[in-house]
């Protein structure tokens, strides 16, 4: 039953594509008796655009050649063109670098700074005439923070 | 990459398709001749890189969306007030000179009876005036799947349409043009 329906749709198409066809055939025949002014507005059309094709690809081709080769204007295909991809990507890389040492650099300074002025305070505190036990007794911190005469 | 030679004969190969689909969707010689000229500067433009292969189906679209471009330039001027009966195509036939078509014919058709050829003619322009006369989906699929021999993917894609409705966009412009071409007494 199927089969026979999708035969008769089959067959119905190819009777469809076969009138399309003919009647296409007459479409084709007409288009190609255009009138005269009609075929040479094409022409001309047509020649713009292959002249446009032209300078859009004239265009692209240089443009090409400045991004691989980083600014310099060298035309594709050069022995140089080849391997400065590579050297763009990694000088693109050097300002990154360069912010990351001096942010390590920024810190080793301000930890030596830190480090040497504990070792003042330390230094001071040993070389005065008082303990530094004195400072952790209650009665001599009193005696501090008292207005002095 | 499509050489100059390549793209060249493309054009030269569709133009005169291209036109009469335009013609037929716009019914302007002048506005379909602006449209086709517009239609082959976008493809040189933006595709001229692309293989030759390709070309078809790009011009296709490209061919569509200008056509659509044109609309929706006329709408914006205010084409919807337009007077209805510009789109009669009868006045097309009316302004065929017959005599031209038959000028222009090529050295094979003197051995066709004078008869014989005025009676193509004839079939060429009613053919030409029913095709004008479907409605613009089902006109736009029949040439794109017969005229320009684009498969059902490809002409679902240029319409952007399933390809279901193609074949019944397609199966309904048959049926119409071959139901009012036998009214007037023709078949194919």
């Amino acid at each position: 039953m199927n089969s026979h329906r999708l035969g008769a749709a089959l067959h119905t198409e190819a009777l469809e594509a076969r009138f399309a066809l003919r009647a296409t055939a007459h479409l084709t025949a007409q288009a190609d008796a255009l009138p005269n002014d009609i075929s040479e507005r094409l022409r001309i059309a047509r020649e713009n655009a292959v002249r446009r094709a032209r300078a859009t690809r004239v265009e692209v081709a240089p443009q090409v050649a400045v991004s691989r080769s980083g600014g310099t204007l060298t035309w594709p295909g050069t022995p140089s063109g080849g391997g400065s991809g590579w050297w763009v990507k990694l000088a693109a890389l050097l300002p990154l670098v360069a912010l990351v040492a001096g942010l390590m650099l920024i810190q080793d300074w301000h930890g030596s700074n830190q480090v040497s002025a504990a070792a003042e305070i330390d230094a001071s505190l040993l070389a005065d005439d008082l303990p530094p036990s004195a400072y952790s007794d209650p009665g001599f911190l009193e005696f501090l923070k008292s207005p002095q005469e | 990459m499509a050489s100059d030679k390549e793209l060249s004969d493309f054009l030269k190969s569709v133009e005169r398709r291209a036109f009469k689909r335009a013609a037929y969707a716009v019914r302007d010689d002048d506005a379909a001749l602006d449209i086709v000229q517009d239609a082959m500067i976008r493809l040189a433009e933006n595709y001229a890189d692309r293989p030759a292969s390709e070309l078809p189906l790009l011009f296709q679209r490209i061919l569509s969306n200008a056509t659509m471009d044109w609309f929706r330039r006329q709408k914006v001027r205010g084409a919807l007030f337009r007077n209805f009966s510009e789109f009669e195509s009868s006045s097309d036939d009316g302004d065929h000179d017959l005599l031209e078509t038959l000028a222009g014919q090529d050295e094979t058709s003197v051995t066709e009876s004078a008869a014989e050829s005025f009676s193509r003619a004839q079939i060429m322009l009613l053919i030409d005036g029913e095709v004008s006369r479907l409605p613009a989906r089902q006109r736009e699929a029949f040439l794109l799947r017969y005229w320009e021999e684009l498969d059902v993917a490809e002409t679902a894609a240029v319409m952007g349409c399933s390809e279901g409705s193609v074949k019944t966009h397609c199966s309904r412009a048959v049926h119409s043009l071959a139901a009012s071409l036998k009214t007037k007494g023709i078949t194919l």
